[in-house]
Formats: structure tokens, sequence, C-alpha cells
């Protein structure tokens, strides 16, 4: 019984699978630097603008489906274009929210352009799937020593901008009077923003990329008021989160359609909302 | 050898991106959907000959009728293009206006081309022939492969009930018809010799593949297909297989467990590519397979070059990514 047990929770071939250890890898990464930058997000309500951020991603990857080109590069460029743009754009709130709502739109629109060529005039196949919900298993091994590079310099970027990021998402007028270079703190944490949300595309895919954004994030502000625990929670809500999801999906072959494997990030956003319900009881109960 | 077919790959890379770029500047008036050529006549003369209108949902079956219904028919195909995945094909207008015109459709069944019997039902006429192959070949709709053509039963019983309509629909030239149906009944006999060629010298040579597409020829001639369903449903319906699926096979063409590697040139993605390179690299040669027919062909001509290649694959170790 014991034994049938633990043949399912780590299935035949985990430990010497080449895909599961690729996987691990690149999700930890993408795990550790999501919760560190999400955190940071959630305080500064720029959650939703992630989401966005992978929208427009999407796109990209579209496109470099269609250019034959690791999608990786189509989600960073055109990420970092709809950054650019949206910091440079909307001054207001609500301006903001409305001009990223129409390129926003025209970003998704120009995709579906991209993709109806990738479907009907080439023969690239499961592009939409990979693109919106992610295939960790299948991510070419030559990509994840980029995606380490890639979220250390954000991690890095994170670093130098610690004091100067953390006072203008706090308080943006006493930074202001403290002489704080808001626009360029926003602008280069929008960059980092970026970094996060489309490495984590590849993981859960663009619809589903900012769980591991906001996921750990919220679930660690929940339980903790000082930011070093919040960051170091946060941390390891999505690597546990990360590794069980994996670990879960490889299991899944064993679940009917036997052989086929559920999608990892399936897995991803139920363990979050299963934290999160949980932790959110429990938060609210003890507060009465 | 090695060095040979990096070469190769990598023109086959540029040629692909230019191809893409050329396409998506082309694709905006250039329709997908061509007519075969008929067989003779000049363009008048067809016109002024034509009775029967008849469309192929894929040019495959289009090839045959056009064979079969010679210089009284003018055929459309709605699938052509043997550098586009079909399973992922979306129907135009256009589309539409070529199934209202038709007098015959032929068309695979099993959710190959599910868009046909919508446009069908949006244009009704109850002069039109439709011939449905999985219907005529009787297979419940659980079948899990569904490229019939493949199999070498199919196409004899498609010709016949072509013949069969189109007699209908001009009893006049019915001897016409029916002498070409004996011209291709007659000329399928190649395949099928090149077919009992492979099961003789080399029955139960254990294979893989990527994608189900000829997995029927596959049992034909008696091959062992070594590839998991569950990793060749995955590739064909454009989802991930699992990573104990993709390290099965990984592990036959590592250890070379089998004898040939069969590659659906259509369904392609980075999983497929990095198992052609494992292919290669691990010396395993290498089949292209179509699932729709490629330029320069005949349905004939198509089946036995593959045959052909997957026997010069067996006996010669020599590869054939690509059908000229």
């Amino acid at each position: 019984m014991i034994t049938k047990f633990l043949n399912f929770l780590l299935a035949p071939g985990l430990f010497q699978s080449p895909q599961v250890a690729h996987a691990l890898i690149l999700g930890s990464v993408v795990a550790i630097t999501s919760a560190i930058v999400g955190v940071f997000a959630v305080i500064r309500g720029q959650a939703f603008a992630g989401h966005a951020l992978a929208d427009f991603g999407a796109t990209g990857a579209s496109g470099a489906f269609l250019l034959g080109i690791n999608t990786l590069w189509g989600f960073i460029g055109m990420g970092l274009l709809g950054g650019l743009g949206m910091d440079m754009l909307g001054r207001t709130p609500r301006e903001r929210d409305v001009t990223t709502g129409i390129t926003l739109s025209f970003m998704l629109g120009l995709g579906s352009l991209f993709l109806y060529y990738v479907t009907t005039k080439t023969t690239a196949t499961g592009a939409p799937m990979t693109i919106f919900f992610g295939s960790i298993f299948l991510v070419n091994p030559s990509i994840v020593s980029i995606v380490i590079i890639l979220e250390l310099v954000t991690l890095l970027l994170l670093v130098i901008l610690y004091r100067p990021l953390l006072l203008s998402s706090i308080n943006p007028d006493l930074a202001y009077t403290r002489g704080v270079p808001l626009r360029t703190v926003s602008l280069l944490f929008m960059s980092a923003l970026v970094l996060t949300v489309e490495q984590s595309a590849l993981v859960t895919g663009a619809l589903l990329s900012t769980v591991l954004l906001i996921g750990p994030a919220a679930i660690a502000i929940r339980l903790t008021k000082r930011l070093g625990t919040t960051l170091l929670l946060s941390v390891f809500v999505g690597l546990v989160t990360m590794w069980l999801s994996i670990v879960l999906a490889y299991d899944s072959a064993q679940l009917p359609p036997v052989g086929r494997g559920w999608p990892v990030s399936f897995f991803v956003v139920s363990i979050i909302l299963l934290f999160y319900s949980v932790i959110y009881s429990f938060t609210t109960k003890g507060s009465k | 050898m090695r060095s040979e077919n990096k070469l190769y790959s990598m023109t086959l890379r540029l040629s692909l991106i230019g191809g893409f770029a050329l396409m998506s500047l082309a694709g905006c008036t250039a329709d997908s959907s061509n007519s075969t050529s008929p067989p003779y006549g000049s363009k008048d003369q067809q016109i002024q000959n034509t009775v029967i209108y008849a469309v192929g949902a894929e040019n495959t079956y289009a090839n045959v009728i056009q064979q079969i219904g010679g210089k009284y028919v003018s055929t459309t195909a709605i699938i052509s293009d043997p550098n586009t995945d079909p399973h992922t094909y979306e129907a135009s207008p256009q589309t539409a206006n070529q199934i209202a015109r038709a007098n015959l459709i032929v068309q695979n069944g099993l959710g190959y081309d599910d868009f046909i019997n919508q446009l069908e039902a949006a244009s009704p006429n109850t002069k039109r022939e439709i011939i449905d192959v999985q219907t005529l070949l009787d297979d419940p709709n659980t079948t899990p492969n569904p490229h019939l053509w493949y199999q070498p039963s199919t196409m004899p019983r498609v010709a016949e009930a072509i013949a069969t309509d189109l007699a209908v629909l001009a009893p006049v030239h019915k001897t016409y018809f029916m002498h070409n149906l004996h011209i291709f009944e007659q000329s399928l006999q190649t395949w099928d010799h090149a077919i009992a060629q492979v099961k003789q010298k080399f029955s139960h040579s254990p294979v893989a593949v990527t994608e189900p597409v000829c997995d029927d020829l596959l049992t034909a001639a008696n091959l062992t297909n070594k590839t998991p369903w569950s990793f060749q449903a995955a590739i064909m319906n454009g989802t991930d297989p699992s990573p104990q699926d993709v390290n099965t096979v990984e592990q036959l063409l590592i250890k070379h467990q089998v004898k040939v590697f069969l590659y659906n040139q259509q369904v392609v993605d980075a999983l497929t590519l990095s198992l052609l390179q494992l292919a290669n690299a691990n010396h395993i040669p290498v089949v292209g397979i179509y699932e729709t027919l490629p330029y320069q062909h005949t349905y004939q001509s198509w089946m036995t070059d593959e045959v052909l290649a997957l026997q010069n694959a067996l006996q010669d170790h020599i590869s054939t990514e690509r059908l000229s």
C-alpha cells in the first residue's frame, strides 16, 4: 500500500529523466525570481500590468514560431516593447488603464494573425498550447543556461534598485522629496517585471505566467509584515509549488488518459489556489 | 555523411525561413487551395468539356477524382499545401463557395476534415454526391488513426465509389469513368508489389515514428512500430507528450532499437526536430512522411516512393528526408 503510494508519488524514471531535470532547474530559477519580483509588483499594484506584459509576450512568441526562432526571444522582445510603451504612454492611472487596454487588444489581435499563419501556412504543430499554457518539459536544454543568466540579471537589477524601489513603492511622495528618480526607478522595475513574467511564460504559458508572480507573493504578504521574511517566504512558497507541480505532472502520466500526462501549469495554479485559500481562511479567522 | 546532413538541415532551415517570409507576403492574395491541373487538354477545351465540378477535401482524394474523372471533371482540393499541418486547417469563405458549387465531394471523415461537414450543411444541394471515406470503410468514430489513405485497401474502394458516383452524375460517360478506374486499379500494383517486398525481407523490423500518419502502411508491411501510441497521439493533436514518452522514444534512437525513423514533415515542433537530430547523430536512417500529396506526384507515385524510401532505409541505411 505504502510502496504503491510512493510509487505513484515518485513515478518510475523520475530522477533519471533529463526532461524532468531541465524542468526542475528552469522551474526553480523562474519561481525564485517571480516570487521576489512579485512581492514588489503586489506592493506597487502592478499585478495586472504583469499579466498584460505576458499577453504582449504571447504575440512575440507567436511571431517567433512563424520565424522559427526560440519563443523566449519573442516573449522578451515584445514584452520589453510593451512594457516600455505602457510606462511611457500612461501618466495617470486612468490614462494607463485605457492605453494599456487598447494596445493590449491590438497586440492580441496581431498575435491571432501570427498564429493563423503558423497553423495554416507552416508545419508547426502545438504552437497555441505552448504559447498560452507552456510546455516546461519540452524546453530546449540550450535555453536553460540563458534563462539562468537573465534571471540573475533581473535579481541584480532588483538588488541595485532595492532601497529607492522600496521607498517609491510605499511612499512615492516621500521618495520624490528625498530625490529618488521616480521615472527611472519605475522604468527599470518595469524591465525587471518584463524579464520575470516572460520567462515564467516558458513554464506556465503566457495566460498563466502571473500566477507565479502574484501567488507566492500574496500568500507571503498575508503571513508576515516584515519585508525580508516576506521575500523569503514568497520564494519558499514559489519553490515548493514549482517542485510539487513538476513531480505531480510527471506522475499524472499514470492518470487517464494513461501515458499522456497533465499540463504542469494546471498543477501550479491548483496548488497556489489551495495554499491561498488555506492561508486566507486562517488569517481572516485569526484577526477576528 | 554527417556533415552533409548538417549542411542539408541548415539549408533546409534557411529555405524554410525564406519560405515563411515569402508565404507571409504571398499569403495575402493566394488561396491555399489549388486546382489540380487536368492530365490533358488545353484550358479552353477543359472548360468546354467540364460537366462535373468535384472537390477533394484533401489533395490526395482530389488527385484520385481527377484520375477517374479525366476530361469531364474539374477538381479542386481544399487542403493542398504540403508545407502545412493539415490538422490545423481553418476554412475560408472561398472554401465555402467551392463546396457550394461542387457536384461531388470526397472527404476523409474521422474528425480530420470536420470543417467540410459544416460547409456542406450551410449549402444544401440534393444533386450533390458526397463520399465520406470513413463511412465508406465503415470505420467507427473511435478509430484512433484518421490517416486512412495510407492503408492499401482504402483507395481502391474510394476510386470505385468515385467512378460509381461520376457515372450517376454523367451517365453518358460511364464507360470512360470505368475505363479510368481500371487503369487506376492496375497502376496501384506497383505500390502493392513494393509493400510485399518490404514485408518479405524485413518483417517485424522495429521502427519509430513521430506521428501516426503512416501507421497503417507499417502494419501492411508487417513492421513493428515501437513508438508509444500516447506519444504519437500527442504530436498529432499538438499537445505535449509526457516526459516518460519522450524518454522512451529518445532511448529507441540512442540505443539503436529501431532500424528506421519515420518523420512526418508536415507536423513539426521543437521536439520532433530534436528527435530528427538525434536520429541523424545515431545514424538511424530517416524517411520523411507526408500527410498530403507532395508536389509533382500522383497518389500512386507518392505511396510507391514512400515504400521505396522505406526499403532503401531498411536495406542500405539510406535516409530520404524529403521526397523530390
